[in-house]
């Protein structure tokens, strides 16, 4: 038994510290929290929200940046290197994003609720910084990766993307101060299309094809088609561009909104495969999480489409964003449900009878109460725009701030279980990822 | 004697499977479809190319331990035993 616990220190000692996808994780708890108490502040602005400052964008991006952003930050950073075969850079980076990008973000969110330009400017500058130095991370890494050549192709358009996405968003907070150095119109395509379904959105479905095999415990899908699905989602986000600076916008935007439909339904017939496939066929409400979180991707671009053909309803635009953002967040949210007691389990102290078993490190009844919230939340939110109703949204983020703080109940328990490791792990730095 | 990545052979210590050159998650899966299809406690040897740091729990799931054995230069072996 010694050479076991012996062994699976050696390997845990390859990981990461614990203590760095869970500093991005745990922020990620509070900024959902944050994000539902913003559509509660905000509710009377919601049904109308069509852009600019308030609460409903900080909302937007309590969401997008503290949340998405900052689970897919801890996600990669934890998995990229296992996934390419390839360390960090450094070690210490990303405890010096992590502590540049969460206070940034923080001080982004609280400037667009409060309407303050300049606060504004300097939370994005901050954020900016951050992801800048997370795209140098991840080029190196996935210069060198070996293998997985379909994590790495969506890893490239992620970064890509994440370009677009900071120079629109530098433009778009620079036009509140008066110096946008590209027309707002322009910029907000381009940011829509490269934040959610570029950067995040590429992200998450690159991460699947490591996360939703190995959650089900099947082979990954066959090489061929999931390229096809990323370089279908690449063409459609080239498409946008181009609509988007003016060319043929009434041809182009549908063709990228039909473009970036047939990638997503071709990813989503990939994973159903693999999910047939599977060993375990019981993956309880996580899996229902990501469900809604596809569904709602597709829903996203079914009213997209509608938009871009002239058929848009009132308050279509709004919809838009909350079934874009919706099913995102759903998605992630249905990750960090089955990852963190996986994770969890392998940082745990190893005990006489081995690494306490992942089940274990599961708060099912927090995480049941997070789950009906979170859809009862979502519907009602959908249903506070349909019909403009601040007291539909009001509930909607009342409901979303209990399941919040269930998630994070969840959370601290498996935080918990950690915690006597964390102090070994930040010392046995030697052992690498090599 | 050895036989196709994935596919396991019996030899008179235990039952041995190759995972080595397989795309992430194929090891994991294939080593697990192996223990799951078990009647028998019997011993089951690994050749891997890296330590599967994702296996662990899973076998911890299902009963099993790991441990490390003397494998060929590059080569990470480990020597899995039910104990439940």
């Amino acid at each position: 038994m010694a050479l076991v616990a012996g062994f699976l220190g050696e390997a845990k000692g390859r990981l990461l510290p614990a203590s760095i996808p869970f500093r991005f994780f745990g922020a990620a708890v509070v900024f959902q929290a944050m994000a539902w108490l913003a559509v509660v502040i905000g509710a009377r602005q919601i049904g109308s929200f069509a852009g600019g400052l308030g609460w409903p964008l900080a909302a937007l991006h309590a969401v997008t940046l503290g949340m998405l952003t900052m689970t897919a930050l801890g996600a990669s950073l934890q998995l990229l290197p296992v996934a390419t075969r390839q360390p960090l850079a450094s070690r210490r980076a990303p405890a010096w994003l992590w502590a540049l990008y969460t206070p940034g973000v923080a001080v982004m969110v609280l400037a667009m609720g409060l309407g303050q330009p300049r606060w504004l400017a300097l939370g994005a500058a901050t954020v900016v910084l951050a992801l800048a130095g997370y795209a140098l991370l991840l080029a190196r890494n996935l210069l060198g990766a070996r293998g997985m050549p379909v994590v790495v192709a969506h890893g490239w358009a992620a970064l890509a993307s994440l370009g677009v996405m900071l120079a629109s968003a530098s433009s778009l907070v620079a036009s509140y101060l008066g110096h946008g150095f590209l027309a707002r119109p322009a910029a907000v395509a381009l940011h829509v299309s490269f934040s959610a379904y570029g950067f995040m959105g590429l992200l998450v479905l690159g991460f699947s094809f490591i996360l939703v095999p190995m959650f089900a415990l099947a082979e990954a899908p066959a090489e061929r088609p999931s390229l096809a699905s990323a370089a279908l989602a690449v063409g459609a986000l080239l498409l946008a561009t181009l609509a988007a600076c003016g060319f043929a916008p009434g041809r182009l935007r549908p063709a990228a909104v039909a473009l970036g439909g047939a990638a997503l339904l071709l990813h989503i017939a990939l994973m159903q495969g693999v999910l047939k496939r599977g060993l375990r066929r019981r993956l309880g409400r996580p899996l229902l999480l990501l469900r809604v979180g596809w569904a709602g991707l597709v829903a996203s671009l079914a009213v997209a489409l509608a938009l871009a053909l002239g058929a848009g309803f009132e308050r279509a635009t709004t919809l838009f964003g909350v079934l874009l953002v919706g099913g995102l967040l759903s998605f992630l949210l249905g990750m960090l449900a089955r990852i963190v007691p996986f994770l969890a389990s392998m940082h745990a102290p190893t005990g006489r009878r081995g690494p306490p078993l992942p089940s274990a490190l599961t708060a099912e009844g927090p995480l049941a109460v997070h789950f009906w919230c979170h859809l009862v939340a979502l519907a009602l939110l959908v249903a506070a725009v349909l019909v403009d109703s601040a007291w539909l949204a009001r509930a909607a983020g009342t409901a979303g701030l209990v399941g919040a703080v269930a998630f994070a109940r969840f959370f601290a328990v498996a935080c918990r279980v950690m915690r006597p490791r964390a102090a070994t792990a930040g010392a046995g730095k030697a052992a690498g990822l090599n | 004697m050895t036989a196709p990545a994935g596919q396991p052979w019996r030899e008179a210590d235990a039952l041995h499977i190759d995972v080595r050159g397989m795309t992430p998650p194929g090891p994991l899966v294939a080593i697990l479809r192996l223990v799951d299809s078990l009647a028998e406690p019997v011993p089951v040897i690994v050749h891997h190319d890296r330590h599967p740091q994702l296996l662990f729990p899973e076998l911890a799931e299902r009963g099993w331990v790991a441990e490390v054995v003397a494998g060929d230069p590059g080569e990470v072996r480990l020597r899995l035993t039910r104990t439940a």
